[in-house]
């Protein structure tokens, strides 16, 4: 299952022929990390190098872990939604989704069709801002200085966006079991549409600038590459089994929210080298904005609450001169709701691939038991086989390029 | 399991207790202007929730996407989970494994359940599951293993090399082992961690909040409330609150007091 690329390895296999007469070599472990800025997060790696040749890796992971899926066990279904958002701190909403679909499934919640617009805008949107991240942060590692302010530029823009809707600029949580926390600022929709005039033309920015700067593609084509069944075997999903050739995105095969009802494309590559991950994400860049304004469009004024006072607070007009409203409010506040009975699973394409949350249900107001699907944790598995028989500086572009978010890896 | 409340209507169901106001509700809408409160019933335990939606709603009975066909074709039982989820007997899961993968089946994940809190009874005490699915005809399967306490299961990391780490963190924090896994180690807790965090009789350690007059609220007694093992009372006991019924509380503040 190794992905050897033999012409790289030439050099271990010359040196092994002259048997080291001449020089004393070894193997060399180094460590990278876990305070070290190309690991984006703390992830330590121990890699093992003949000479300036990676023959091994060993990851490290935990230094994040905060133990979510116990807290979840602990806490009751609305209060989980605070901590879903913290797992993937670059793409919030895709847990924040995930998260909220499956207590929904399992309460049977009918979820008003302003929320699931506002909810499908906040989604892509939080995808742009996780990719900007990826492309700014990665170009980073590759010794790019620039692509860094020009993607934050967006970046803040977005944050400014969530900020609104919501209060926080990151780990925002304004999802709810059946619907959002709130509405969505009057002038929010014309602010999205500003943003994405002037995000599209940074795109073709970025496009000019540097994703076809030589330096660039010589430093990413061909490194890294991970063959379409080695891809699938390891689990991989979204942009990173995309490039591999698998047409796999959760938002056209299990469609969720919606997305049935927007036209958009899969970008896909075969190529599966670290310049096709790098594209794609390029390329999802603009099939997400295209969801966005056709969303936009379908916005209409309405609820964004299931009206079942069983899952939803009342208004707050209603507590003052109703009673049942007032012991609803008592009730949802302080012990929440009992979902039936069950085990409930819904996939939801994150900006990193599949997100779910299985969650078990025992009838009380709290999950049994929470577990996180997250996709930077398995995509990580692709480091190991990825970087054997490449240089130590495609290590880096390796590890940018695979995009992992260590707290969606520790959790 | 679930039914109970502050209404105090202890032999009532989950039925009557979500949807027994519903009437007096309504009609204490006086204002017509504004929106009229919906209140539906949740549906009632019933295990096989979203599984049988699309049926019910008349739509495609002959799903492709439906794991039924194969699950016989291997010799499975079906699970009466939401989920198309099967019972795999722990010493076939890898030759059924092999055979998933020969039909291009991915491992998506692998989750570890205590179900030693459960409020029902379970066959055993964990369970092991397999999440696998299909990319290009998109069928999901889970696969059940049950397994005793101290029970091992063969890995599959022969199989699918995705197993990896995902049977890392099954064996890290639920404590469970993995026969033919080349390399199980810790994977997310410390090195110096004892003890396996998600199984559930492993401690919380979490300090009492402390109130005026040495008052205190036990964090475990307070969330027994909202489990699914007590019946609801918001986990706060009108005696505990008014400073009576001291035999209920716990013995002894936890070592050290609050902090």
């Amino acid at each position: 299952m190794t992905v050897t690329q033999s012409k790289k390895l030439a050099p271990i296999e010359r040196d092994a022929e002259n048997s080291g007469a001449l020089m004393h070599t070894e193997i060399m472990s180094l460590n990278v990390g876990p305070q070290h800025p190309s690991t984006h997060g703390v992830l330590r790696l121990v890699v093992d190098m003949d000479g300036e040749y990676v023959i091994k890796v060993t990851p490290h992971m935990g230094y994040l872990h905060t133990g979510f899926e116990k807290t979840f066990e602990n806490r009751t279904y609305q209060q989980g939604v605070t901590y879903a958002p913290r797992t993937d701190y670059l793409h919030c909403f895709g847990h924040e989704l995930a998260y909220v679909l499956g207590v929904e499934k399992l309460l049977q919640a009918e979820v008003p069709e302003r929320a699931t617009i506002v909810r499908v805008i906040l989604h892509e949107l939080g995808r742009i801002h996780s990719h900007l991240v990826f492309v700014g942060t990665g170009m980073l590692d590759l010794g790019a200085l620039t692509p860094f302010f020009y993607a934050f530029r967006e970046k803040e823009a977005l944050q400014d966006l969530f900020e609104s809707v919501c209060g926080y600029r990151m780990n925002q949580g304004y999802f709810r079991v059946g619907g959002l926390s709130r509405d969505i600022p009057e002038d929010w929709p014309a602010r999205v549409s500003v943003f994405l005039e002037q995000f599209e033309k940074g795109v073709t920015e970025y496009e000019n600038l540097f994703a076809k700067n030589p330096i660039f593609l010589d430093r990413a084509t061909g490194v890294g590459v991970i063959p379409r069944d080695v891809a699938l075997d390891l689990g991989l999903t979204g942009p990173n089994l995309r490039a591999s050739g698998v047409a796999l995105d959760h938002r056209k095969a299990n469609p969720y929210c919606g997305y049935e009802n927007y036209q958009f494309d899969v970008p896909v590559s075969t190529a599966g080298d670290s310049l096709a991950r790098f594209q794609l994400r390029l390329m999802e860049f603009r099939e997400s904005a295209k969801i966005v304004r056709q969303a936009l469009k379908m916005l209409k004024p309405g609820p964004v609450k299931d009206p079942n006072r069983k899952i939803s607070l009342p208004p707050r007009h209603e507590l003052e001169t109703s009673m049942e409203a007032v012991i609803h409010h008592f009730k949802l506040v302080t012990e929440g709701f009992h979902p039936p009975v069950g085990e409930v699973y819904v996939p939801v394409e994150s900006a990193r691939g599949e997100v779910g949350y299985y969650i078990v249900s025992d009838g009380g107001s709290m999950p049994y038991r929470v577990k996180i699907r997250a996709p930077s944790f398995v995509n990580l598995q692709a480091l190991e086989y990825a970087c054997v028989g490449s240089q130590f500086a495609d290590l880096i572009t390796i590890l940018a390029t695979i995009d992992p978010v260590l707290g969606d890896v520790d959790r | 399991m679930t039914g109970g409340g502050n209404d105090g209507s202890g032999g009532s169901g989950n039925t009557e207790k979500l949807t027994g106001r519903n009437a007096s509700m309504q009609s204490s809408q006086s204002q017509p202007v504004r929106p009229v409160a919906e209140v539906r019933p949740v549906p009632v335990d019933d295990p096989t929730v979203g599984r049988h939606s699309l049926a019910a709603q008349g739509l495609n009975p002959t799903d492709p996407r439906d794991v039924k066909p194969l699950m016989a074709a291997l010799g499975l039982t079906e699970d009466d989970a939401a989920e198309p989820t099967a019972i795999v007997p722990a010493e076939q899961l890898r030759e059924v494994a092999m055979q998933l993968k020969a039909r291009g089946f991915m491992l998506m994940d692998t989750v570890g359940i205590d179900y030693s809190a459960y409020t029902s009874p379970r066959p055993k005490r964990f369970a092991v599951l397999h999440n696998v699915y299909h990319p290009d005809d998109h069928r999901r399967l889970f696969l059940r293993v049950w397994l005793h306490d101290g029970e091992p299961l063969d890995s599959l990391y022969p199989v699918w090399k995705a197993a990896n780490y995902l049977e890392r963190e099954v064996y890290d924090l639920m404590g469970v082992e993995f026969v033919g896994h080349p390399d199980l180690r810790k994977v997310l807790t410390p090195d110096d961690l004892e003890g396996h965090p998600l199984r559930k009789d492993f401690p919380l350690g979490e300090t009492p909040t402390l109130f005026r007059e040495g008052r205190f609220l036990d964090p475990a007694t307070f969330r027994a409330g909202l489990s699914g093992q007590q019946r609801g009372l918001t986990g706060y006991r009108g005696e505990l609150r008014r400073g009576q019924g001291e035999d209920r509380m716990p013995p002894v503040m936890p070592e050290g007091g609050p902090k």
